[in-house]
């Protein structure tokens, strides 16, 4: 990024490697605490690392349903198969 | 599915699976086949592949819960997924994407500004508007790579764990990790071309 900058003793590139650990909520309260410092001081990675977050929360959503014959002839071909 | 069982815990049903109690075996199968079956069909040529898939994976579920010299399932979705991953490539692998816009493995740099890190029109209120909008994101998951969007579909649409993530595809806590964040990255641009 263009405008790669260091806010809160870290770069915006160290934050961007650090969004999945921080939205997945694995980082360590130290590294936690100096990501949320950057953020604060750091439009760019405020927007993007909420949009991140937004979007992984989003994804969910994109899980169709199942048909319930799938589950029916599952079931049947289990009985079959099992007994 | 009703009746008793339901509050058990995967691991309190496989120890009744190994006491060869079909009805803890049930409960199983009701609680994830919803799941494989998605993730299996994103896998496979077509449906039918999908739910032979799908039933090789309970079947085997059964064999090796109910084999005495077994060794025990630690987590059980993770297992799961993973058999029911081979179950799906035995049967031939849906025509991969078309390779990304340049071969090679890019930079987390290069894969962010793709997804619009550091533009001023990437922000919050704009990806908050996918969780009304399934269309769009299921377009554009579609058009990742293999690789990319399974670790997607486990991580973040059936909500396996880091560790069961990491089982089913047989990698390294540390290398889902680092391939979970690349997807989601090459999944921010996907949206920006199928949903501007």
């Amino acid at each position: 990024m263009k405008n790669d900058r260091q806010e809160g003793g870290l770069w915006c590139h160290e934050v961007l490697a650090d969004l999945a650990d921080y939205v997945d909520g694995e980082l360590d309260d130290a590294r936690r605490a100096q990501v949320e410092a950057h953020v604060a001081a750091c439009d760019n990675c405020a927007r993007f690392g909420g949009a991140y977050g937004e979007m992984v929360a989003s994804v969910s959503r994109a899980a169709p349903d199942v048909p319930d014959q799938v589950a029916d002839r599952l079931r049947r071909a289990l009985d079959e198969q099992l007994g | 599915m009703s009746g008793e069982g339901q509050e058990l815990t995967d691991e309190t049903l496989l120890e009744r699976v190994a006491a060869r109690d079909r009805h803890a075996f049930d409960v199983l199968v009701a609680r994830h086949q919803a799941s494989l079956f998605r993730f299996v069909r994103g896998l496979c040529r077509s449906e039918a592949d999908a739910e032979d898939s799908l039933q090789e994976t309970f079947v085997t579920l059964w064999r090796r819960g109910t084999r005495d010299d077994a060794a025990p399932i630690e987590h059980a979705r993770g297992y799961l997924f993973q058999v029911a991953r081979h179950a799906a490539f035995r049967r031939g692998r849906r025509r991969a994407a078309e390779p990304a816009t340049f071969e090679g493995e890019r930079t987390l740099a290069q894969l962010g500004a793709e997804a619009g890190w550091g533009q001023a029109e990437v922000n919050p209120e704009r990806y908050a508007q996918y969780r009304e909008s399934a269309d769009a994101l299921a377009r554009a998951l579609a058009r990742l790579r293999e690789d990319e969007r399974e670790v997607l579909v486990l991580r973040d649409v059936e909500g396996l764990s880091g560790d069961e993530t990491a089982e089913a595809l047989g990698l390294s806590r540390a290398a889902m990790k680092s391939r979970l964040h690349r997807a989601r990255l090459r999944l921010m641009a996907e949206l920006r071309e199928v949903a501007p």
